[in-house]
């Protein structure tokens, strides 16, 4: 029965057995618009126009050429915002066609080949001789019947443009229905749907809602096509809030794929879109049409046949492989990828082996096991067979791995900067940035917060290096990501959280909550929010947020926790918690969590007087930090030695080492830090200058005085960070200094400050002895 | 107790005939062809009625007098398929009858149009802008009336088929729904709204009227939601019913049983089909398809020298003849034939899977990928398709890559053995043992149709050494493969009997042991095997013999697992 409805409406011609995607072997045709450009490019030869108009107008042209269609209206404002000259002959050239008769449009078409100024003017290989080439060919190539609905839809494209409201309502569904084909965001049009609705008086539908809602409708030729993924492509992988929207993007593709399922590329975009919302089904459902479909026209396109058919397979495997990768399937991609490597093997491909290989060192890494030997072949191979990107990703690779193993620094510094040399002399804009970002994680795990800080700043005021970038000058890749995060850890060190919220607001909006690299700025935004909490003291407003950066990290949220439970004086939960993140840590060799580990644990045995105990820790930490040059982490161990040998009863020799210290914190520290240094300097200077809590005996001065002056700044330091429980301390110290010094005024006022915030604070000082 | 089951009223067949004779008037009129086809050959399954209880032609209104002219006129046209003439000719016309014909003939000139302009369009990706221009005014006009409620059952039939071309598909059911119960005998409106029901959730929801072509609907629902088991029943209760000369139903019925791959069943009744009526061309494809598969040679030539002579330019001949070909293993031409096929109409489903089976045989992988991706365009639950596309690139030696099709395809299919078993072979290349395990129970459990499953789980047990599971499977592979009596070309009895021996031999329970040795015996590849282990057996019984048999006796009772299907039972099977 439905036979008689269902009706062949599409043409399979097939040699062997394979349906072309393109019948008819045009890959432009004519359209009404098209006309319109053709228009254009004539007055433009055919006219004198001043200089200033026609270079505006030759910027112009590219984009008509390459842009989906306009309405009318559209590409006359536009010629018209050029040089409005031009745009009246071109619209009297098309009221001639369009109110004429058929012969006008033919007529056109001939002169538009014959025109002498068309050889002069438009070199036959330039872009715009060739425009006019395809569409002189695709019009010789018209059919009688194709040329008269041509002329009849340029008829409609014109009319719908000038068509009044009122005049429109005599014919207006045959207008309406014509008309969606063409120009539905046009005026006149939405005023007929419109009426249409009125008239209907029931519920809109879909259907047409739909119509009227897309953005750019038209039937796209196929280069306008490729156009559009290309653009959209491109914009996924480097800033993808200017690409469509997923769901958008999602119907412009289906729209395309109903009709011409034949569209690999359009596949593969599908794939991206669906990666870009974690639809794993979806997206491996498209990956593997896309291949199926590649298969075909490597083996036709190609004239070595079998070459291009066993590669796309090849490369099918592979791209499933970092599909499972990239939604953490380890052991699917890892079966995957050994089937693209036998694959490979198997037909001598060394460049798709040498892939496989950078997937394999890359899989055995997110695994977290050891991958350096698999990497360093990897490197060696790819450099052999002359692949830059493939070497230098591999280097950097190689420097993240021995960044945490504790390489030298030098040789980390060296490698990449020979890798920079490939990369700028190869023009590999990407892995200049994450070259870029790399160097930025690396000063600042070393603690030099200076060099980490300008590396940002490079990355970030570099101009994009792309060749063609679709006005796209910040790229939301994972680099730009990472250098985000750290500019705003860096600003956070220094207290200064208006810039920090600035740069997360930013990075919200660069990379949206639901992209790939959203998790980064979101551990980030946790743990400066954690810090500024503890810092001041507001320990339950810290505590929520453990839960929410364990779930982002695992150790970290352990570590968080930690320091939580250890100032809410839970010890013993605290310490379980340590023990337990450092078997995870060495098992993980997370060497700058385990040195931080250790120093917790350090303070956790100052707590109960263990200090003597806290000694070997802290020695080893510092061993381990120095091995690593992590600097920041060593000079942090430092001030606790010293704080231990101080409550050892040695101020001299804290003092001593102390000086070794305060010089990198106060280059590249935190405030926080250096707060601490200077009141712990000062305490020591006091220890050494001799005074007693009680205020007895015969006292330093000079020492006294060089101690008023460190209490002094650290209390600016710690202001700045509003750390009032520290400011306290460092009141106190500061009265009892005065008091012993003699100077009662001075003396009066910081016992008041004093007073003040314990009042304010309420909870009882914990005795100043005990803490750094 | 049967006819209890049927909504309908059965009882009196008489007034029933009646009403399929007047709605054959009433859509001959109106040129609904197909309905009229389908209520013809019912009212031929009836007995012929009395002179006096011919039912009289309908009543003659005065706008009917008034419009006869231009509706004979217009008739004449729309039969010579001048669409736009006929519409022409109708307008102004204001009886029910002409205005269904005038909007029928708009609806049909506009998908004619269509298919004109599809051949001559500027570019493959312009085709998806090439529609039906006169649905969207059909549908204003239409639905002014709807509202208006002037539409009876025809052009409420036509409605919702404009809504349904329109994508409006929640209110083309709707619609469907309201024509059915303005005009129930209308099959085309039943027909149209089966092909929208997609669960059988939304097919209880529907509200049906309540009139004996329910069950004939009910009936065709179930075949298609593939609810064999109650289709079966409901066609069984209408051939009780009175109407057992339909030779629809027969059809339909042989149809089912082909689903469920009962092919006795379902070649008998197309037999039966083919003696009643013998110039019938619908269904043939399924009956090739029955006829391919019991490899019947003489029969499926026949058959198809028969259909060409009826006609050669329809689909079910060229599948047919495109059958008989890959029968014979002449790829190409059966290539060519699918192909005619699809060119006579491009959403034959099965012909797209059939050119991929052959184009598979002729090893033009990228071809076979291709008519199976079409396949799978025409209809995502093809299942075949998505299994033939896992087949293609197992031959290409990607078994992870023809993971995810095979899933497919058994997602589609969960008690089909064939998918599970190319499951587990795909998962055993990948050395995934424990999976493949698992896929071969599975297809075991579902009732192996190939008998493959236990063998290959048995050998893959063999493999991994756990010799108590191997030799478990082989029992059962060896009970499976003689009680399903027939004799398979691949099987591997003797595989399974030397294997036996060997592990009772190890075992120690020689009885055993040599029983099978023996059975190996009968076999020409294992035949040396055991006389060897019939040797060796004697050898070692020899050496028990002489120190005391009675100490080993309870002991070698004591060895035997528990589980293990005692090894006399092997006598049973001896065929």
């Amino acid at each position: 029965m439905a036979s008689v409805h269902e009706s062949l409406y599409f043409n399979p011609m097939m040699t062997n057995g394979v349906v072309h995607a393109n019948v008819f072997g045009i890959k432009d045709w004519v359209s009404p618009y098209k006309i319109s450009v053709l228009a254009l490019l004539y007055e433009m030869s055919a006219s004198k126009v001043s200089l200033p108009e026609r270079r505006r107008l030759n910027k112009l042209i590219l984009p008509l050429q390459q842009g989906p269609d306009l309405t009318l209206g559209q590409f006359l404002k536009m010629v018209e915002e050029c040089c409005p000259q031009t745009a009246y002959a071109v619209k009297l050239r098309l009221h001639e066609m369009a109110n004429g008769e058929l012969k006008d449009m033919e007529y056109f078409f001939s002169t538009l080949s014959t025109h002498p100024s068309f050889d002069t003017e438009a070199y036959k290989t330039s872009v715009v001789g060739l425009f006019m080439r395809h569409m002189l060919l695709a019009y010789n190539k018209l059919s009688f019947s194709q040329v008269y609905k041509l002329y009849k839809s340029l008829q409609q494209y014109y009319h719908s443009h000038y068509a009044k409201p009122t005049d429109g309502q005599v014919s207006l569904p045959a207008l309406v229905a014509d008309d969606s084909d063409m120009d539905l965001t046009s005026i006149e049009d939405t005023v007929g749907d419109r009426m249409d609705k009125e008239e209907l008086d029931t519920p809109l539908h879909e259907s047409e809602l739909r119509n009227d809602n897309t953005p750019s409708r038209g039937p796209l030729s196929q280069k306008q096509a490729e156009y559009f993924l290309a653009r959209q492509a491109y914009l996924l992988k480097n800033d993808e809030n200017k690409a469509l929207k997923p769901a958008a993007l999602q119907e412009e593709l289906n729209n395309m794929l109903k009709f011409n399922p034949d569209f690999a590329e359009a596949h593969y975009l599908n794939y991206l879109n669906s990666l870009r919302v974690q639809d794993i089904f979806l997206s491996a459902h498209s990956l593997l049409h896309c291949f199926d479909r590649l298969i075909l026209s490597g083996n036709e396109g190609k004239s070595n046949g079998d070459e291009g058919y066993g590669r796309s397979l090849r490369y099918a495997a592979l791209n499933l492989a970092s599909l499972h990768c990239r939604f953490g399937h380890y052991q699917q991609a890892d079966l995957a990828l050994q089937e693209a490597i036998r694959m490979a093997q198997e037909s001598n491909d060394h460049v798709c082996l040498q892939h496989c290989l950078s997937w394999l060192y890359t899989l055995e890494q997110m695994r977290g096991s050891d991958s350096t030997v698999l990497t360093e072949d990897s490197v060696k191979m790819a450099a052999h067979f002359c692949l830059p990107y493939l070497a230098s990703l591999g280097i950097q690779s190689l420097v993240q791995q021995g960044a945490t193993q504790g390489k030298s620094a030098h040789k980390l510094m060296d490698a990449l900067k020979d890798t920079d040399i490939l990369h700028w002399k190869h023009s590999l804009s990407e892995l200049i940035e994450i070259s870029l970002a790399q160097t930025t994680s690396i000063w600042r795990m070393y603690g030099k917060s200076t060099m980490a800080l300008q590396q940002a700043q490079l990355l970030l005021n570099m101009s994009s290096l792309e060749p063609v970038n679709f006005s796209v000058q910040q790229n939301n890749t994972e680099a730009f990501a990472v250098a985000l995060c750290h500019l705003a850890e860096l600003h956070a060190e220094q207290g200064l959280y208006s810039a920090v919220s600035e740069i997360l607001q930013h990075l919200k909006e660069q990379f949206p909550p639901h992209t790939q690299h959203a998790k980064l700025w979101m551990l980030c935004d946790l743990k400066i929010q954690f810090e500024r909490h503890m810092n001041e003291g507001k320990y339950h407003l810290a505590e929520p947020l453990v839960t929410a950066i364990s779930a982002l990290n695992k150790s970290e949220g352990l570590y968080r926790k930690a320091q939580v439970l250890k100032a809410l004086n839970r010890s013993t939960e605290a310490y379980d918690v340590l023990q337990r993140l450092q078997a995870r840590c060495e098992k993980t060799k997370s060497t700058e969590v385990v040195i931080r580990v250790m120093l917790s644990t350090a303070e956790l045995h100052w707590e109960s007087s263990g200090f003597s105990t806290a000694l070997p820790l802290l020695l080893q930490a510092l061993a381990l930090a120095r091995q690593h040059h992590l600097q920041a982490l060593a000079s942090e161990t430092i001030l606790h030695l010293a704080f231990t040998q101080l409550m050892l009863g040695v101020p001299e020799q804290a003092l001593s080492v102390l000086h070794e210290a305060i010089e990198p914190v106060l280059a590249h520290g935190a405030v926080m830090d250096k707060g601490r240094a200077l009141m712990l300097t000062a305490r020591c200077q006091m220890a050494v200058a001799g005074f007693k809590s009680s205020g007895q005996g015969q006292a330093d001065v000079r020492l006294a005085v060089l101690a008023v002056d460190t209490l002094k700044e650290a209390a600016s330091y710690f202001s700045r960070l509003s750390c009032k429980e520290r400011l306290r301390d460092v009141h106190y110290l500061q009265a009892q200094l005065h008091h012993s010094l003699g100077q009662t005024a001075l003396r009066n006022k910081s016992a008041m400050l004093f007073r003040l915030l314990d009042q304010e604070l309420q909870s009882p000082a914990p005795p100043v002895s005990m803490r750094l | 107790m049967k006819m209890a089951a049927l909504c309908g009223d059965f009882a009196e067949l008489v007034p029933l005939k009646k009403q399929l004779i007047s709605v054959i008037t009433l859509c001959k009129e109106r040129g609904l062809l197909h309905s009229a086809k389908w209520a013809s050959e019912l009212a031929f399954a009836l007995d012929p009625l009395p002179k006096d209880e011919v039912p009289p032609a309908p009543d003659f209104t005065e706008e009917d007098a008034q419009d006869l002219d231009a509706l004979m006129l217009a008739k004449s046209y729309f039969d010579l398929k001048e669409y736009d003439r006929a519409a022409y000719f109708l307008k102004g016309c204001c009886s029910q009858k002409a205005y269904f014909l005038y909007m029928y003939s708009r609806y049909l000139s506009g998908e004619k149009k269509k298919d004109d302009e599809t051949v001559d369009s500027l570019g493959p990706l312009e085709k998806g802008q090439v529609r039906n221009e006169a649905l969207r005014e059909l549908r204003v006009e239409l639905s002014k009336k709807h509202i208006a409620g002037e539409l009876d059952g025809f052009t409420l039939y036509l409605y919702g088929v404009v809504l349904r071309k329109l994508d409006l598909l929640k209110e083309a059911v709707e619609v469907f729904v309201e024509a059915i119960h303005a005009l129930p005998l209308h099959w085309g409106a039943w027909l149209e709204l089966s092909n929208l029901v997609t669960n059988i959730e939304m097919l209880k929801s529907l509200s049906l009227p309540d009139c004996w072509i329910r069950d004939f609907f009910m009936a065709h629902m179930y075949t298609e939601l593939q609810m064999i088991k109650e289709a079966l029943q409901k066609y069984q209760n209408l051939i009780e019913a009175g109407f057992s000369k339909s030779t629809y139903i027969i059809s339909q019925i042989a149809v089912a049983y082909h689903n469920i791959r009962d092919i006795d069943q379902a070649l008998a009744l197309f037999n039966e089909l083919r003696d009643q009526d013998p110039y019938r061309i619908d269904n043939m494809d399924t009956f090739s398809n029955l006829l391919y598969v019991k490899s019947m040679k003489p029969e499926l030539s026949y058959l198809a020298h028969n259909l060409v002579e009826i006609d050669k330019y329809r689909v079910e001949t060229c599948c047919v003849i495109g059958n008989y070909y890959s029968l014979r293993s002449q790829h190409e031409k059966a290539a060519l034939y699918f192909q005619r096929a699809l060119k006579l109409n491009p959403r034959c489903l099965g012909a797209w899977t059939l050119m991929g089976h052959e184009y598979m045989e002729m090893k033009n992988t990228s071809a076979a990928i291709q008519a199976y991706r079409h396949a799978i365009e025409v209809n995502k639950r093809d299942y075949r398709a998505w299994y033939g596309l896992g087949q293609t690139y197992e031959i290409l030696k990607m078994p992870f890559y023809c993971l995810y099709y095979y899933r497919k395809a058994h997602q589609l299919r969960p008690n089909d053995s064939r998918m599970l078993v190319a499951l587990g072979e795909s998962y055993e290349k990948l050395s995934q043992q424990v999976e493949a395990k698992k896929c071969y129970w599975r297809a075991y459990s579902v009732g192996d149709v190939e008998k493959m499953a236990l063998l290959k789980l048995a050998k893959l047990h063999e493999q991994l050494n756990e010799s108590d599971d191997a030799a478990q499977c082989y029992m059962l592979y060896i009970q499976d493969i003689f009680s399903c009596g027939e004799q398979l070309e691949h099987a591997e009895v003797s595989t399974a009997l030397r294997y036996l021996g060997q592990y009772y031999f190890k075992n120690k329970l020689y009885d055993e042991a040599s029983l099978c040795a023996q059975r190996c015996c009968d076999y020409n590849d294992a035949r040396e095997e055991g006389k060897a282990l019939l040797r060796q057996i004697s050898q070692v019984r020899d050496q028990i013999e002489t120190p005391s048999a009675d100490l080993f006796a309870p002991l070698s009772n004591n060895n035997t697992p528990v589980r293990r299907v005692s090894p006399l039972n092997l006598i049973s099977f001896t065929p």
